[in-house]
Formats: structure tokens, C-alpha cells, sequence
């Protein structure tokens, strides 16, 4: 589902030149669920993102679901992350401005798609991450488990092939934590979503299918 | 797209608050600024409806002592006899101080009907007023020497009493009342509006009254018609033959073309003066604009960083921010514009309903063109955000 050749990223400012991927080959297949550890700074939001469109590599090949992206202008780039891909950030990210049900229907909005399907699929969404009694609450006025659920709402609305989390349970306590666990994991399962989930947290990582250890850029396990 | 962004404006209400008012006092100024262009410009399009190169005044004072209306009459035809006599002299009129471009008005109230018609421009001229500076008639004729003998005192009216009193009748052997109901007035002619207070402005209603025989008394002013070579040597010799006439006279002779370019720069000073502040506002208004704009990406950075995630090009982010900040306006401008159509809704100053739509349209336009041209560039940078950079800031 996500090939990954040699991939390299370099970050270069005036002074000093950051070598965050140093040469990772990696093979994540469809229907995999797959965790990322390391120490802080080692990476792994940096591959997450290569992964997702958001960053380009310096050197190497990505190929997603067996289609090279190099060639992508940015409108196309943008389409295929709305089509293919759900993420998952630790700070959430939601729009503070809007109702939960309009930050989880967000994703539809690039696409063609009438007010009341959007809605619809947005409820849906809600409701498989037990919220439908929040839809008409602004995220300040939730917890922060909450808020990560309706992230998860917002990822998989679209009904994307590929789920990128990043420390999706950074921010909660362990109780939570393994609530949103469960729910990325019945995603994997039920739905066959193909999920990259970064963390710190060992006993998350063992429930995955595979872990992939990095250590400064490079890959160490 | 667009009612997601108008949920977005409505639940940030009350930081928009104050980009809507700014907008507002903005639209509000440049519509006042406009609605005066506009009315100046459609007055000075209008017709002038007298000449004024080629012809000089003379002030004088009357240096007459005789109490005689006769004597005084006779001495000033003779005295316009004498100045005709110069070959470069085509024609002599008498007439009241508010002579073209001169800063004196007077003004008469008129009735008609029962209805009273006042603030009319009255003007006190001879026979010969209309040829000194080209009059265009458009009804009727002018005076003549037959009109001293009339059982009605004639008068002549310009176009704009005519429309106002008569509409598109005719007007010409129809009668007026004088202010205290005294007299009857015969209308024997209408001519086109003068505009005798500079290229910018008119004059409103105006009426032409005969000069009686006793108004040589206190009249002091003459209009002289010359020919292409009358030259300053020419001025000085007329000064002359006015001096030697009018002993004990202060006589000052001016040029209407003088006169018509200093009423001008005096009409327009205060109005260049006016758009320079109005400019000076939008400038800043501009200025402020853009800084809210700009802050309010630099605010919105991660969200800007999610959309792009989920789906958002560099463009339609940069889009994105470009209608937000019309449709804000829209908004102002809905406020603005019900303010601004009182103006003609309430025919303010009597001005035609035509001068304040033109200058809604034009500042709606203008606004929307300032927001436009505020929003592009923070938009741009708004499209250059890296995501993933913005994602990893918080
Ligand atoms: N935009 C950037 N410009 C320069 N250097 C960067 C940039 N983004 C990341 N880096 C560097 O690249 C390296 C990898 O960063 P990355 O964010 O991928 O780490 P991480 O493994 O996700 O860390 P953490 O666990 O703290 O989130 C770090 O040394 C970081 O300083
Ligand atoms: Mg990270």
C-alpha cells in the first residue's frame, strides 16, 4: 500500500543542515497496521508526513497504492490526500470555530458532495466513535478524548484507504489512550484500513501487527 | 463551500466585529467623497450657457450726483455710445453685481399658483445683456426698448424654474407673481441654465429682470464684448475713455476668463483637499486591513495546515481566505448601503436620486476592489504555509 525506497530528507537552513531520514526502505501492506517508535527527534513525524503527501523527500521513491507521486502537481497532491488519506494528529487540530459535526464533515467539503450527504456522513462518523450526542458542541467544550474522537470522525469520514496517526494518544491519559486504541483498532479490523501510527507507548505499539523502530533518521528494527 | 465559510464568519462574529466596522466607515467615507464627485462632475458636463472669453468687466462707482432717473439714464446710454464707438468694442451691457463669476448673489422668492418658489438667483440686465455674453434662448425672445412701455413687467426665466414651475409646458406668455404679490410678471422668454459660479456648480433657478429707469443709479457694472484684437494697450485706452467719461470714479476692469479660473481653483481646493484626507483614511484603512488579514493567517496557521492535510490546495486555501474577506464585506456593505440610500430615498440636499446611485455603485466597486487587492497578497502567503510545518507548530 505505501512503498518506500531509500527515502531520505534533509533539512537545510542557512547554517545548519538536518538530516532527518537517512535512507529508510520500508513496505507498509494494504490492510497493515503499523507502529513507529523512537526517541524524540528521530524522525517520525517526518516520515509520517512524507507518507501523506505533506512533505517531499530529498531523495528516494514513494509509491502509494503503487502509484508514484513525485510527478503530482499540488492541486493533484491535494485530491489524493482528500481521497486516500486520513490523519491523525496528537494536538487534534481541530477548528475551535466550528461544531464538532462541521469539523468532522470538513473533508467533504473538497469534494463534490451535497450539504445533506456531507451531513450524513458526518453523523455516521460520529457515531462510530460514540459522539453523536456531541455533533452540536464546539470542540472547547469537550475533553481531550473527545476531541482525539472527533479527529478520528474527521480521518475516516472520507472513507480513506490509508490512516496516518501521529501520537494519537500523546496528549491523553492511559484510560483514553486505550479507548482511541480500540477504535483505530476495530478500524483496521472491521474496515480494513491500512494504519501508520507513531508513539511512545510500548504496550500500544505491541498491539499492532509490526513495529518499526528509528534512531536518528534511520531505521534500527 | 460558501455556507461552510458563512458558518465560519457567523461563529467568529465577534472577531469579525471590527474588520465589518472598519470596512463600513470606510464605505461610508468613500461614498460621501463620491456622492461630491459625482454631483461635480455631472454639473460640470452641464452646458456653461454663456460665453465669457473675450468679454471684460467694469466696476465702477457711480459718480453721478443727479437725482434725475432721466439724466442718468441718458448719461450711460451716451456713456455706451462712446464705447461702441471703438472698433473693438462689439457690444455693452449693464448689470447687477452678480455678474458672471462675481461673489455676489441675490435672490427673490416667486410665486405661482399659491405655490411659493424661492432661493431663485435674481439677475438685473439690459437689453443688450444676452448678445455681451452670448445668452441661448430657449423660448421667447430677450428685452427690448419696447418692454419699458409693458402693462406687465417682463421677465425671462432659465430652464430650471421653467421645468419647475411649468414642467414640459410651455412657458412663454404665462405670468408669475412677485414675493409680495404685487405685481404680475409676464414670461416672455427661457434660457438655458448659466452656469455663472464656475465650471462645477449650478445656480439652481434663475430670473432676468429689465433694468427699470431709476436702476442706473445703483448699478456698477458693465460687461464689454471685444473683439480677437483687443490687447492690453487696447484696456489701457479704455481705461482712459472710462476715466475721462466717469470723473471721480473708481473704475477697475477685469476679464470673466480671470474670474472663471479663480472661482474654479476656489471651488476645487476644498474639494482636493477633502479626497487627499479621504485618501489619507483609505491608506490607513488599507493599511489596517491587511494587518488583520495578515495576523489573522499567521493566527489561523494551523488550520490552514489541517486543510491542506485533508484536502485543501495551496490555491483554494489562498481562495479560501480571498471570499472569506468578501463576503465580510458583502456584509459592511449591506449595512452601508441601507445607510447611503436614505440619501436618495430622502432626496438630501435636493440633489437628483441618479448622483447617490452612481456613487453607491462606484464605492461598492471601490471597496470591493480594496478588500480585493488587501486580501490577495496575505492570501498568497496563506498559500505558501507548509502544512506539515504548520502542523507541527502547536
Ligand atoms: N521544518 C524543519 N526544518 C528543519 N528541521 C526540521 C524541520 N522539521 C523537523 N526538523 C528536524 O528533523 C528532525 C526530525 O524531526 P521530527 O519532527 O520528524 O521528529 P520526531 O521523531 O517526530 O520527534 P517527536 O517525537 O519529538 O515528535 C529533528 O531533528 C527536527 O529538528
Ligand atoms: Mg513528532
Amino acid at each position: 500500500m505505501i512503498h518506500l525506497q531509500n527515502i531520505e530528507k534533509v533539512y537545510r537552513t542557512d547554517t545548519i543542515e538536518t538530516r532527518a531520514l537517512n535512507h529508510i526502505s520500508l513496505d507498509v501492506a494494504k490492510g497493515e497496521f503499523l507502529s513507529i517508535m523512537g526517541p524524540s527527534g528521530c524522525g517520525k513525524s517526518t516520515l509520517l508526513n512524507i507518507m501523506g503527501l505533506l512533505d517531499e523527500p530529498s531523495g528516494g521513491e514513494l509509491k502509494i497504492d503503487e502509484q508514484k507521486t513525485d510527478h503530482l502537481s499540488d492541486k493533484e497532491l491535494a485530491r489524493f490526500r482528500n481521497k486516500k488519506i486520513g490523519f491523525i494528529f496528537q494536538s487534534y487540530h481541530l477548528i475551535n470555530d466550528l461544531k464538532v459535526l462541521d469539523n468532522v464533515e470538513l473533508p467533504l467539503l473538497y469534494r463534490s458532495s451535497t450539504a445533506r450527504e456531507r451531513k450524513g456522513l458526518a453523523a455516521t462518523a460520529l457515531e462510530k466513535v460514540g459522539l453523536s450526542n456531541r455533533m452540536k458542541h464546539f470542540p472547547t467544550q469537550l475533553s481531550g478524548g473527545q476531541k482525539q474522537r472527533v479527529a478520528i470522525a474527521r480521518a475516516i469520514v472520507g472513507r480513506p484507504e490509508i490512516i496516518l496517526a501521529d501520537e494519537p494518544t500523546g496528549n491523553l491519559d492511559s484510560a483514553m489512550g486505550n479507548e482511541i486504541m480500540e477504535i483505530l483498532i476495530g478500524l483496521n479490523r472491521n474496515e480494513g484500513t491500512t494504519i501508520v501510527m507513531v508513539t511512545h507507548d510500548e504496550q500500544m505499539a505491541r498491539r499492532t501487527h509490526r513495529l518499526v523502530r528509528l534512531f536518528d533518521g534511520a531505521q534500527v528494527g | 463551500m460558501f455556507a461552510h465559510l458563512f458558518t465560519l464568519i457567523w461563529n467568529k462574529k465577534k472577531q469579525n466585529l471590527l474588520l465589518i466596522s472598519e470596512i463600513l466607515v470606510s464605505f461610508l467615507v468613500i461614498f460621501g467623497v463620491f456622492s461630491l464627485i459625482t454631483y461635480d462632475y455631472l454639473n460640470y458636463k452641464k452646458p456653461m450657457g454663456f460665453d465669457y472669453e473675450r468679454v471684460w468687466v467694469v466696476n465702477y462707482s457711480n459718480p453721478l450726483e443727479t437725482k434725475s432717473n432721466d439724466s442718468v439714464t441718458l448719461y450711460y446710454e451716451n456713456l455706451r455710445q462712446t464705447l461702441k464707438a471703438m472698433p473693438q468694442v462689439k457690444e455693452v451691457s449693464f448689470t447687477s453685481g452678480n455678474f458672471p463669476f462675481s461673489n455676489s448673489t441675490n435672490a427673490t422668492g416667486l410665486r405661482h399658483n399659491g405655490v411659493v418658489y424661492s432661493r431663485i438667483n435674481n439677475f438685473t440686465v439690459d437689453d443688450q445683456y444676452k448678445e455681451a455674453i452670448n445668452l441661448k434662448l430657449l423660448e421667447g425672445r430677450w428685452f427690448n426698448k419696447l418692454d419699458a412701455a409693458a402693462k406687465d413687467r417682463p421677465i425671462l426665466i432659465n430652464e430650471s424654474l421653467k421645468e419647475a414651475v411649468f414642467g414640459k409646458e410651455a412657458a412663454v406668455g404665462k405670468y408669475m407673481n412677485d414675493w409680495e404679490e404685487k405685481n404680475k410678471l409676464k414670461i416672455i422668454g427661457v434660457v438655458q441654465d448659466v452656469k455663472m459660479k464656475g465650471d462645477y456648480t449650478t445656480i439652481g433657478n434663475a430670473v432676468f429682470n429689465r433694468i427699470d429707469s431709476g436702476a442706473f443709479h445703483w448699478l456698477g457694472n458693465m460687461l464689454i464684448k471685444v473683439t480677437g484684437d483687443a490687447d492690453a494697450a487696447f484696456e489701457s485706452r479704455l481705461y482712459k475713455v472710462l476715466a475721462g467719461s466717469m470723473k471721480n470714479a473708481n473704475i477697475e476692469i477685469g476679464h470673466l476668463s480671470n474670474l472663471r479660473v479663480s472661482k474654479n481653483k476656489a471651488f476645487l481646493v476644498p474639494l482636493i483637499v477633502i479626497s487627499i484626507v479621504a485618501g489619507f483614511l483609505i491608506i490607513n484603512v488599507a493599511l489596517g486591513l491587511f494587518g488583520v488579514l495578515w495576523y489573522n493567517i499567521n493566527k489561523r496557521r494551523g488550520e490552514i495546515g489541517l486543510r491542506r492535510a485533508i484536502g485543501a490546495s495551496g490555491k483554494s486555501v489562498s481562495l479560501q481566505l480571498v471570499t472569506e474577506t468578501m463576503i465580510l464585506s458583502t456584509l459592511s456593505l449591506i449595512i452601508g448601503a441601507f445607510f447611503a440610500i436614505q440619501f436618495p430615498i430622502l432626496r438630501v440636499g435636493d440633489i437628483d436620486a441618479s448622483v447617490y446611485l452612481t456613487a453607491l455603485l462606484l464605492s461598492i466597486l471601490f471597496i470591493y476592489l480594496l478588500v480585493l487587492v488587501c486580501s490577495l497578497y496575505p492570501g498568497r502567503q496563506a498559500a505558501a504555509i507548509q502544512p506539515a510545518v504548520a502542523l507541527h507548530e502547536e
